[in-house]
């Protein structure tokens, strides 16, 4: 155990923390804006500090407050206390460690050492998100069991019925990228992603397996229960579905543990299909070699973007009311990127005019990919959230129609054809 | 009663694969959400303290007030027709003689509790000189007691238009 | 500490294991299988098995017991719907007692098997996927396909089973 392993270590956990964790509020925040300017509305805007609304991101924390702060109400019919208050432990608990295996950059050396960059340092990979992320299902089910109420545990029946038809297109249509990529460490898939087919296309597997990324992207939204798979919830028909009977921080870490499972789903997506950490046409080497025109693209590229940004920050983060604290806020953010753009800018022109060394090109790369990696994130998750305000919500009979009738075979069908191609060609 | 079987909307190919109307719809709520984040005035949305709404018309029934004769004196007779045709029982008036010459009655005290009306604007129907009307275009009224809310002849009177007396 | 971690698991497993036969309520059994399973899939995880520590949860906790859990909640089955049991904790004393000597086998068995008491992995990559599979499908092909044919078998015959129930 020497130093900069324990500062890898504690590194590779925080920004796990930040990406499952952190990422809670933000998707909320997303969530809700996006909602709000999909149907034409504005939106949370409101909720400020000293001014700084930040967009609306507060009024995610003052949620959050809201939740720890109300008051834990079981309803005296609920016998099974213990289980009632273990439901939700589990449904975030599960999705957390879920997320500890993805990869947010290659493989970082530092000096004669090679680091994984994963929350959890391990190569069994998408078995152990598969793992994790069925053992959720237990809480939605205990939960809408305990909670002895007729729409809880429509709501959970549901669910259990949702996962386990599911989850086996899921595997399978995962089992015909196993045979792509020949491996099922994570690291290994998105370094063969990095890779080029014919010479000029980025062997993402989106292109490699077009069908096994429908039916994994589907199954997807259905293992997160998102809409149009959230028949769990169904608060059309059901209330509210197995969270009915629960508050305050109880159903709080449901609904963040609904956001990281999303999260983490989409973390999976990128990694699988969307060529992970890596950029298109450049490759952890290519990044390597090439390190100090990246750097000069940065330069020349961040201020243009901050101006662009900053442009449309004072377009359209205004209040109505001229004499409100919140039109301060446009000011302040605006100096605060130029400072921003400042700092960053003179980091690189030293390194530039200095030169950045072996170790240092590694780390940076580690960061560009980390970057890369998060960008990726936040718009899968976008996509998760586009989908659930644009399509309704499926009927039950569909919804098991779409699963065994559907995406089974096609997934099944899938790996004959994929092995096929494999055996055949013997890619 | 049988079951009516629906015949399945959208035959072709095209149609079951699903996935050309989901995208379908999400081109259409992409467009909606970059029109409103590129230029968020777009979003007709008005944050209500700050921008007052700007479309309340003349037949918009708001708080009540009592109008004046030309002279400035309170235009109601006290013929109790606005207290009869309230559904909501809220008008309270007492008459009392009137020894100015320009009418023969007028009231001493007219009350209207804005906690019971319903703001059915049947006192303005009812009124036959044209006293009471609905037309301030207050459509948010605040107290803190109960008792605020019972407005008196005085407040009435101090209502104005909100196009201006006429 | 792995000792420990041992005995933790193992206390859980048995813990598990009693819960789900002395429990009435169907719900309560299901949940004790499940910490069974979960220490048991620990207990491998221990043993270096990686694969089959994934596996165990993801086909045993993950599919198997929801599947339980849902045919239960899916049943509705109440404490009053389950068979009366006046003499149970008697009958178990009674085969516990019946079992004994076949325990002591084991345990004798156990004792006289090789290596006992070593944790160190012999062969490096120990219970990884690749060496699983190679040694499954270069070695023991045929066993392997029996198996998957028997277990082909038995889905088809419920499936047929099920469809005849329907038809009466």
């Amino acid at each position: 155990m020497n130093i900069i392993l324990i500062i890898v270590i504690v590194v590779n956990i925080i920004i796990a923390l930040l990406f499952s964790l952190g990422a809670a509020p933000i998707l909320v925040w997303v969530e809700r804006r996006v909602a709000g300017f999909i149907q034409d509305r504005l939106g949370p805007n409101r909720c400020n500090i000293a001014g700084f609304r930040l967009g609306g991101l507060i009024q995610s924390f003052a949620d959050m407050l809201k939740l720890v702060f109300k008051e834990d109400f079981r309803a005296g019919a609920i016998k099974e206390k213990f289980v009632f208050s273990i439901a939700p432990v589990i449904v975030f608990a599960s999705a957390f460690l879920s997320y500890m295996v993805m990869p947010f950059a290659d493989d970082l050396v530092i000096g004669s050492q090679t680091f994984v960059m994963q929350g959890l340092p391990i190569n069994l990979g998408v078995l152990w998100f598969l793992a994790f992320a069925g053992l959720s299902i237990y809480g939605i089910i205990l939960g809408g069991w305990a909670s002895n109420n007729k729409y809880s545990l429509l709501g959970s029946i549901r669910a259990g019925a949702q996962v386990i038809s599911y989850e086996a297109s899921m595997t399978l249509a995962l089992i015909s990228l196993l045979i792509t990529y020949g491996s099922i460490n994570l690291v290994d898939i998105v370094n063969f992603q990095g890779k080029l087919l014919f010479g000029f296309i980025p062997a993402w597997g989106v292109v490699m397996q077009p069908l096994a990324a429908i039916i994994f992207i589907v199954t997807a939204f259905a293992e997160a229960n998102r809409t149009p798979f959230d028949i769990a919830e169904g608060e059309s028909e059901i209330v509210g579905g197995y969270h009915t009977e629960y508050s305050a921080m109880k159903f709080g870490l449901f609904f963040v543990g609904e956001y990281v499972a999303m999260s983490a789903s989409s973390a999976l997506i990128v990694t699988l299909f969307f060529g992970g950490y890596n950029l298109p046409w450049l490759g952890t080497a290519t990044l390597k070699e090439h390190f100090s025109a990246i750097m000069w693209i940065i330069v020349v590229a961040l201020p243009l973007l901050s101006f662009l940004f900053g442009r449309w920050i004072v377009k359209n983060n205004v209040w109505p009311k001229t004499d409100d604290i919140r039109n301060k806020e446009t000011k302040w953010l605006l100096r605060m990127m130029v400072l921003m753009n400042m700092v960053i800018i003179a980091i690189l022109a030293y390194f530039l005019y200095s030169g950045i060394g072996v170790t240092g090109t590694n780390i940076a790369v580690a960061v560009i990919q980390v970057a890369t990696f998060a960008i990726k994130l936040l718009l899968m998750n976008f996509v998760f959230v586009w989908v659930r305000w644009t399509l309704p919500r499926f009927r039950y009979d569909q919804l098991q129609n779409l699963g065994w009738k559907v995406l089974l075979p096609l997934s099944i069908a899938n790996i004959f054809l994929t092995a096929l191609v494999v055996v055949g060609f013997g890619v | 009663m049988g079951i009516k079987i629906v015949p399945r909307y959208g035959k072709s190919f095209k149609d079951k694969l699903y996935l050309p109307a989901i995208f379908a719809g999400m081109k259409t709520t992409m467009s909606h959400f970059a029109k409103n984040l590129s230029d968020t005035s777009n979003i007709k949305t008005e944050c209500y303290p700050e921008m007052k709404p700007q479309d309340i018309t003349q037949r918009y029934r708001g708080v009540h007030r009592l109008t004046h004769r030309d002279d400035g004196s309170v235009r109601c007779v006290a013929c109790f027709m606005c207290a009869t045709a309230c559904p909501a029982d809220c008008i309270f008036i007492e008459g009392k003689e009137r020894r100015d010459g320009i009418d023969e009655k007028m009231p001493a005290v007219f009350k209207i509790d804005l906690l019971e009306c319903v703001f059915c604007g049947g006192c303005v129907e009812a009124c036959p000189c044209d006293a009471i009307r609905m037309d301030t275009g207050i459509f948010s009224f605040v107290a803190k007691r109960r008792k605020d809310f019972v407005l008196d002849k005085e407040q009435l009177l101090a209502h104005k238009s909100f196009e201006g007396e006429k | 500490m792995i000792n420990v971690i041992f005995l933790i698991l193992s206390l859980f497993a048995l813990m598990g294991a009693i819960g789900m036969i002395m429990f009435s309520n169907t719900m309560h059994s299901a949940l004790s299988f499940i910490v069974t399973v979960m220490a048991l899939a620990g207990l491998y995880a221990l043993l270096n098995a990686s694969f089959l520590f994934m596996v165990q949860i993801i086909i045993y906790a993950g599919a198997i017991i929801t599947l339980m859990l849902f045919i239960i909640m899916f049943l509705n089955i109440r404490e009053e719907h389950a068979p009366k049991e006046p003499n149970k904790y008697i009958n178990m004393l009674v085969v516990a007692i019946v079992l004994t000597p076949i325990d002591y086998l084991l345990f004798e068995a156990f004792l006289r098997m090789p290596h006992i008491g070593d944790f160190t992995t012999k062969i490096k990559n120990f219970g990884d996927i690749k060496m699983l599979g190679d040694k499954l499908f270069r070695g023991w092909l045929l066993p392997f396909e029996t198996i998957s044919i028997l277990l082909l078998v038995a889905l088809i015959g419920s499936i047929v089973l099920a469809r005849k129930r329907e038809r009466k």
